[in-house]
């Protein structure tokens, strides 16, 4: 579609060419049409299936906008379930949930942390997990021993052991090893690069509850990695050292 | 820059120092923890594995990869919800 340059349109909803003014050398007075431009034309909208249109827009907005983070959302049921056919069962609801209710959602505000909510709640529901926990929001102690641990390790050789490999795959096992509701906290902040805010709504609990979750995952990890890494130095100590 | 910036002790730092990988600290604290770091090599150290341990579980995103079969299925179930991928 070609809007010439000197006029002023905009796009409406439907993606029509909504010319406000013409100053243009193709314009040469009332009535006339340039070619490959659409004009709405008054009533004809409201003659046109209405319902059709914002079905259309309804898809194309839902498409845009919610199906892009499909992988995001499967990564996070699967982090909840565990269990790859029971992240799939979960993605499905989230995803017709979301359809569903896509007129409730927010246009412009943040579809991922949307959807991230669904699947929760889709989670919750598939465990009939709505359990009363009393948390003590500690989040601060959790921050300290792991400092105080860190310590440890760099006494007793591990942080070097650890200094020099790929931290990846052994966190990803120590992850997978954490239990609720310690994973989703990590799955959120630290995979999914979400805030603490945004990962306390998403999880419906009070910041200070994510921030403790979450630094107590990561000292469980810190931990994990440290046994990771003695395993693997007591291998290379028993075996041939290149290094004596 | 902010005003009202003190010298904090180890422990202090220490208790904030997630806080501060994350950058979920305000002006006045990210630059207190900063300040303690920029002089206190004990605590600079734990800010390094820290910080290395967060960008490794980062990357956890990358390995795991929906799979394709999940895509199908999902756009099928809408589909028969009415909607319509093109």
């Amino acid at each position: 579609m070609n809007i010439p340059r000197n006029s002023i349109g905009t796009w409406n909803r439907r993606g029509l060419a909504v010319l406000l003014s013409a100053a243009s050398p193709y314009h040469t007075g009332p009535g006339h049409r340039m070619r490959g431009t659409v004009y709405p034309i008054p009533g004809l909208m409201k003659q046109t299936a209405d319902g059709r249109d914002d079905e259309r827009a309804k898809d194309e907005s839902f498409a845009r906008d919610a199906i892009p983070w499909m992988d995001d959302v499967y990564r996070f049921a699967l982090s909840l379930t565990r269990d790859p056919s029971d992240a799939q069962d979960i993605v499905q609801e989230t995803y017709l949930r979301a359809y569903r209710s896509w007129h409730t959602f927010d246009p412009g505000s943040d579809c991922r942390r949307w959807l991230f909510t669904i699947c929760r709640n889709a989670f919750l529901r598939s465990r009939q997990q709505n359990r009363l926990e009393v948390e003590v929001d500690d989040g601060d102690a959790e921050a300290i021993a792991a400092a105080r641990e860190h310590r440890a390790m760099i006494e007793d050789g591990t942080d070097r052991l650890l200094a020099s490999v790929d931290l990846g795959p052994a966190l990803d096992s120590a992850l997978a090893g954490l239990d609720e509701p310690f994973r989703s906290a990590v799955q959120l902040v630290d995979v999914e690069d979400q805030s603490y805010e945004a990962a306390a709504e998403i999880l419906g609990v009070p910041i200070g509850t994510v921030r403790s979750r979450l630094f107590r995952a990561r000292r469980q990890m810190q931990q994990r990695l440290r046994v990771h890494a003695m395993d693997a130095g007591l291998r290379s100590v028993s075996g041939e050292g290149e290094n004596a | 820059m902010p005003d009202n910036i003190r010298a904090i002790d180890c422990q202090n730092a220490v208790r904030q120092l997630w806080d501060y990988l994350d950058a979920e600290l305000d002006d006045q604290r990210m630059t207190e923890v900063k300040q303690h770091l920029d002089t206190c090599r004990h605590c600079l150290e734990h800010a390094e594995f820290g910080q290395r341990f967060i960008q490794a579980l980062k990357r956890v995103r990358d390995r795991h990869v929906m799979p394709s079969a999940v895509r199908s299925q999902v756009i099928a179930v809408l589909s028969a919800a009415g909607f319509s991928a093109e």
